[in-house]
């Protein structure tokens, strides 16, 4: 691995961030008319789309229906324009259904479920644009999503990826950064109460090293509780000023 | 202070001065480092900025809001890591607030111009005048930075557009062969300049290129770089430069100058200059080289595996070879070949072949020039003498029966004769003329029938096509037939039966009109085997010679006279018709060009000792005459019955401008030279005659001769009619017929006039002919060959004249000073030429200390400091003191010839002018008169001196060995012999001081 360098030694980041820095991150919730509920994230140059619908009845076989709580349904798409190179099929990969696996387990444990027995929630998660830490770029984006549907939840769920180079953890890895193949982990959190709805890890990481790597993962997806806060009070308001209160 | 992008890549060592100090490192100068120069460079500019002492700052400008910029569209990456850099550098000065001056140091002069002066505060100057100004103290970092630059300007000079390479790559075949026909690339020979091979190589234009580009010269090749690995003789495709570019030629002499190359044009007129972009052909031979001596070796430092030895041609480079056997092989002469010449390789790479023999000794050196000029001389094999038909004392070889039938019998009913040189052991052609019943007189050519022997494709046929020629060196010959062959069978000798191939023509009894003319086989019985002066004294009526042939020894007093007055009729009317046949060809033009070079003639001619006829005796010209007849007449006849696959001989008009240096010499004498046609320049040339001053004269043709290009073979086929004049025999058609034994094309000649013969009979021509392609081929070949053979002889003269000279101490030797004449001018010097000893060569007027000669009370010269003044045809020396001396044109010098060793290359003969006098000797005349015979006593005195030096060498081994057989006891016979061997020796010495 020469020449490129992931953290200089002046602690800057190949994108010129810290190493605990985030990227960008901007949202818009609300933004489908059709859907229940919808939301738009970019973290960086990570842009994904969450649209969401339900509660409602168990479409299809009936026998799939929960007797106590509702059906959370995930499921994961990517546009063939995301990466870098183009994809053969939007979705349906085994990559995809596993990401639908994971954002389901999630959310899961987000959504107060045992209030809609019998029913189905549908979580319906597009990348449009893939660069680095797209699992995270879809809780977020789906947490805002549930959020605009009006579905009760423990909390925000808040997700942010973690590497670990030279001694120090990075927060919020690029795709360059993941590229280079070094140790990567996801955290979905839920900031409040400091629980962890997911943790996914698929590398060697020194268990000494793991506290670490996770601290960081933790404070950056409080951070990123604190900024979709932010973007759900705004929301909020612009659609009370709508109202005409 | 800032460094631009570009100072940190190059002058990263001067940054890395401890006393500079302060300096800011930019993010977008540290990427380039990283990308451009790799991660060494990086981690050096990495620990420049942990060293805390060093106050050096890293800043990540483009992280930074107010210094990032945005790359333009289509902007490159150069111009915007600059900009980054003087925005980051502007934005500093800001952060500053103006408190701290702020230098941004770059090396681009666009940058200094943008920036310099847009904001107040922050200076954009280059590093040079940083260090000037900031820094004048730090004389270390001056130096580094001068040499930084230094080296930096040659790589880019040198490898401009390659990158790192010492050559450019060549082109792809295709790409050439694309650009040749179309206009782009011309394809040529190299030719390299042999006094300055490092600098000047030609391109001599080949092909169809040639004729549609409106280039008449050669396109000079400046530079090895240019030149791009090619070597001398290789074709080459040549894309012509900007005509900004072109140079001109150096007409100094230089070092090695011992020749006079055709070099008219004044040194500052441009002429087409090019590069090579690729090799079409190479013509990578053997090369001879010399290793270098042990000092050297040792100076090459550590790596000693590869050493780089000389070639003995000084056209060629250096040449890389990897041995162990270095130092054993210092004192030799070794064969090498090129492998390879790599792109990122200065010299080529080659590889050791075979020792020649020792440095300086007779058969090693020429050894070399046997090698140097592609020649093999390999005995003949079995198979080839198996070929040979038997000529035993036992077994003698009889005329056969059956060919007694085929051929016509002249062996009673004609008078044939040779006249040769002395001693020739080839005769291959004879004479015969007669007067016919009808009143008619015949004159007959015969020549020895060589393809009764050689058949086709048989060994010895492939075998003589291989070497195409016999070679002549100045001691030893080398021949082209065995020797059964060329000395016996195939010669016509005097009273043996041979068989010959005749021409015949009857001519009118008084005009000599040629009324009729017939080819064919011949049996002929040579009755006398002349030699040219018996012949000239038999012509001349001076019957006393008859005691010098060997033929009239056992005749009765009647019968010797009848016959005597038989052969001196033949040989009067013999004479009497080619005097008529020479008036009618000097009619047309024929250019008489006689002379120390005359190439063209010596075809002609039999033997090294007639290189220089100084007085040629007519019968000289009378058998050449007769000869010209018979080529050209067989010419003819082959032409007329195979136009498009008869081997013919051209010689093309020469360029008229090459005459220019002959007509500016002819005007410093006052005689005005015509050279538009043949004619005008033969006739001009006669007048040109200085009563006074014979060599003159001869200067003068030998100058002519110069400027004309070389009569070469060609098959009819590729040529168009026009094309087969020669020029300097003015005939229409030539061929070489007379000399089948030592010419290869001679023997296609024979067998194209013998397929000619049986076409006229309306019979089948059993025989496969060469077609034109075949024949153009080995015209080439042949040509080549001739080439090399002129070239071998030559260096061989050359060889016999240093080593002549070389054991002859020049300030004491009577022998060595000599009269000379100015014959060339050039810028720091003049070419003189030395009648007494038929030598070329240059003499500096201006020595290597750059002192000049002047003109001392007693006419004698030294040397002094001073300026040297070249006219068009003088040339001035003037001294610093006032004195001046002038040497002209046709002046005539007393000389001293002296020998350059020279350890890698032949030694070479100098000429230092002593006195601006004439030199004034009792003897001169006496040897004006024989000069040739100087020569070949030359010859024979080192020969005979190596011989006995062996031969000494011998004597004493063997005695040796006899006296420890014997117990001591020596015969009296190897005394005797041992003591005759001292006699000799010391006759020898005498002779060596009072000699000739």
């Amino acid at each position: 691995m020469a020449g490129l360098e992931l953290l200089s030694d002046q602690g800057y980041r190949v994108d010129g961030r810290r190493a605990g820095e985030l990227r960008k991150i901007q949202a818009r919730m609300g933004v489908f008319a059709q859907a229940d509920g919808s939301a738009y994230i970019e973290q960086g140059n990570t842009k994904a789309l969450a649209v969401v619908y339900g509660p409602h009845e168990i479409r299809g076989s009936r026998a799939r229906a929960l007797p106590d709580r509702a059906l959370v349904n995930c499921q994961y798409s990517s546009a063939t324009f995301s990466t870098g190179e183009r994809k053969r099929r939007p979705h349906g990969d085994r990559k995809s259904c596993e990401m639908g696996l994971q954002l389901r387990q999630t959310f899961e444990a987000a959504i107060l479920t045992q209030l809609h027995p019998r029913s189905q929630i549908d979580i319906y998660v597009q990348v449009l644009q893939a660069d680095g830490g797209t699992y995270s770029a879809c809780v977020n984006a789906a947490t805002l999503a549930v959020l605009d549907a009006g579905i009760p939840m423990r909390d925000f769920v808040c997700a942010c990826s973690a590497g670990f180079v030279d001694g120090t953890a990075l927060a919020d890895l690029s795709h360059v950064e993941e590229a280079a193949g070094g140790p990567q982990l996801a955290l979905a959190l839920l900031p409040a109460s400091g629980q962890i709805a997911l943790l996914e890890m698929d590398a060697r990481l020194h268990e000494d090293h793991l506290e670490r790597v996770l601290e960081t993962a933790s404070r950056a997806a409080r951070d990123v509780h604190t900024l979709l806060d932010r973007v759900v009070r705004q929301h909020v308001c612009e659609a009370s000023l709508l109202l005409g209160d | 202070m800032i460094p631009d992008w570009k100072v940190v890549q190059d002058y990263l060592e001067v940054l890395e001065f401890p006393e500079l100090k302060g300096i800011i490192l930019m993010q977008t100068a540290c990427q380039a480092v990283q990308h451009q120069r790799g991660r060494r460079q990086y981690n050096r500019v990495r620990n420049l900025l942990k060293e805390a002492r060093r106050d050096c700052v890293f800043f990540a400008n483009e992280f930074q809001q107010h210094c990032y910029l945005p790359r333009g569209r289509g902007e490159p990456m150069e111009k915007w890591q600059s900009r980054s850099i003087y925005r980051a550098a502007v934005w500093y000065h800001h952060h500053c607030q103006g408190r701290m001056p702020i230098v941004m140091v770059t090396e681009d002069e666009e940058t200094i111009q943008q920036y310099g002066s847009e904001t107040e505060g922050v200076f954009v100057i280059s590093f040079k005048s940083y260090l000037d100004n900031f820094w004048p103290d730090l004389k270390a970092a001056h130096e580094l930075c001068d040499s930084i630059l230094q080296t930096r300007r040659e790589r880019e000079s040198e490898s401009q557009e390659s990158h790192g390479k010492e050559y450019p790559e060549h082109l792809a075949l295709e790409v050439l062969e694309a650009g040749i026909k179309s206009g782009r690339y011309i394809q040529g020979i190299l030719n390299v300049n042999k006094h300055r091979a490092q600098m000047e190589a030609f391109v001599r234009l080949q092909g169809a290129s040639s004729k549609d580009s409106d280039l008449a010269s050669d396109i000079l090749i400046h530079g090895m770089k240019a030149r791009n690995r090619s070597i001398h003789g290789d074709v080459v495709a040549v894309e012509l430069l900007p005509r900004d570019e072109w140079k001109g030629r150096t007409a100094a002499l230089c070092e090695n100058d011992n020749e006079d190359k055709a070099s008219g044009e004044s040194p500052s007129e441009p002429m087409p200059t090019g590069k090579v972009v690729g090799i079409l052909q190479k013509n990578w031979r053997d090369y001879v080289v010399t290793f270098p001596s042990k000092e050297e070796v040792q100076s090459q430092g550590k790596n000693a595996q590869k050493i780089l030895v000389t070639p003995w041609d000084y056209k060629i480079p250096k040449i890389r070879i990897s041995t162990q056997q270095a130092e054993a092989l210092q004192d030799f002469r070794v064969v090498v070949r090129i492998d390879s010449w790599e792109p990122t390789s200065v010299y080529p790479n080659g590889h050791f072949v075979r020792v020649l023999g020792r440095i300086r000794d007779l058969e090693g050196e020429i050894a070399t020039i046997l090698v140097e000029n592609g020649i093999s001389v390999v005995p003949f094999s079995e198979a080839q003498m198996g070929e040979m038909p038997v000529n035993t004392p036992e077994s003698p070889w009889k005329v056969s029966p059956e060919e007694e039938l085929k051929r016509r019998d002249l062996r009673k009913s004609h008078l044939v004769f040779s006249i040769d040189p002395k001693g020739c052991e080839d005769v291959d052609d004879t004479l015969s003329v007669r007067t016919l019943g009808n009143g008619s007189l015949e004159l007959g050519v015969h020549i020895a029938d060589v393809t009764h022997f050689v058949t086709p494709n048989s060994y010895t046929d492939i075998e003589a096509r291989a070497r195409a020629t016999t070679y002549y060196l100045a001691d030893r010959r080398y021949d082209m037939l065995p020797s059964i062959l060329s000395a016996d069978l195939c010669s016509l000798l005097g009273g043996v039966d041979r068989y010959a191939v005749s021409v015949l023509w009857e001519l009118d009894k008084t005009s000599y009109e040629i009324k009729n003319v017939w080819y064919g086989r011949t049996i002929i019985r040579s009755a006398y085997k002349l030699f040219y002066e018996a012949a000239q004294e038999l012509l001349d009526g001076n019957i006393r010679v008859i005691e010098d042939i060997p033929e009239f020894k056992d005749l009765d007093e009647k019968r010797r006279q009848a016959k005597l007055e038989e052969l001196m009729w033949a040989i009067g009317k013999l004479t009497d018709i080619a005097r008529h046949v020479r008036a009618q060809r000097d009619r047309c033009g024929a250019l008489e060009l006689e002379g120390v070079e005359v190439r063209v003639q010596l075809d002609e001619k039999k033997n090294i000792r007639d290189l220089l006829p100084k007085q040629p005796l007519e019968v000289h010209e009378t058998v050449a005459e007769c000869m010209i007849l018979a080529n050209h007449w067989v010419a003819k006849k082959i032409w007329e019955s195979f136009p498009h696959q008869a081997l013919l001989r051209q010689h093309p008009p020469p360029h008229q401008e090459f005459f220019s240096e002959l007509r500016e010499c002819a005007k410093a004498k006052g005689f005005s030279i015509d050279t538009r046609s043949n004619k005008t320049l033969a006739d001009s040339l006669d007048k040109a005659d200085d009563p006074s001053d014979p060599i003159v004269n001869r200067l003068l043709r030998a100058m002519a001769t110069q400027a004309m290009s070389n009569a070469q073979y060609f098959s009819t086929g590729s040529c168009a009619e026009e094309e087969f004049l020669h020029y300097g025999l003015a005939l229409d058609k030539y061929t070489h017929f007379t000399s089948p034994i030592r010419r290869y094309s001679d023997i296609i000649v024979h067998r194209l006039l013998m397929a000619a013969i049986l076409k006229d009979k309306k019979l089948d021509v059993k025989e496969q002919l060469p077609s034109n392609k075949d024949l153009e081929e080995l015209c080439r070949h042949i040509n080549n060959r001739n080439r090399a053979a002129q070239h071998s002889q030559k260096q061989s003269t050359e060889l016999f004249q240093c080593m002549y000279f070389k054991d002859r101490d020049p300030n004491t030797e009577e022998r060595c000073t000599s009269d000379g004449v100015i014959y060339s001018i050039r810028t720091n010097g003049v070419l003189v030429f030395v009648p007494r000893f038929g030598i070329k060569g240059a003499a500096y007027l201006r020595n290597k200390d750059g002192l000049v000669i002047s003109c001392g009370p007693d006419t004698h010269l030294e040397w002094k400091p001073g300026s040297l003044q070249r006219f068009q045809n003088k040339i001035t020396s003037t001294t610093t003191e006032g004195d001046s001396v002038t040497f002209h044109l046709f002046d005539h010098v007393t000389v001293r010839v002296t020998v350059q060793a020279s350890r890698c290359h032949s030694d070479t003969i100098r000429l230092e002018i002593i006195s601006n006098k004439p030199y004034m000797i009792a003897n001169t005349e006496l040897s004006h008169q024989s000069p040739l015979l100087l020569k070949s006593e030359i010859v024979k005195e080192v020969t005979r001196s190596v011989e006995e030096a062996q031969l000494a060498q011998e004597v004493q081994g063997n005695t040796l060995q006899e006296e420890y057989r014997e117990y001591c006891q020596t015969k009296g016979r190897s005394l005797y012999a041992l003591l005759e061997e001292i006699r000799d020796l010391a006759l020898l010495d005498v002779s060596n001081n009072y000699g000739m």
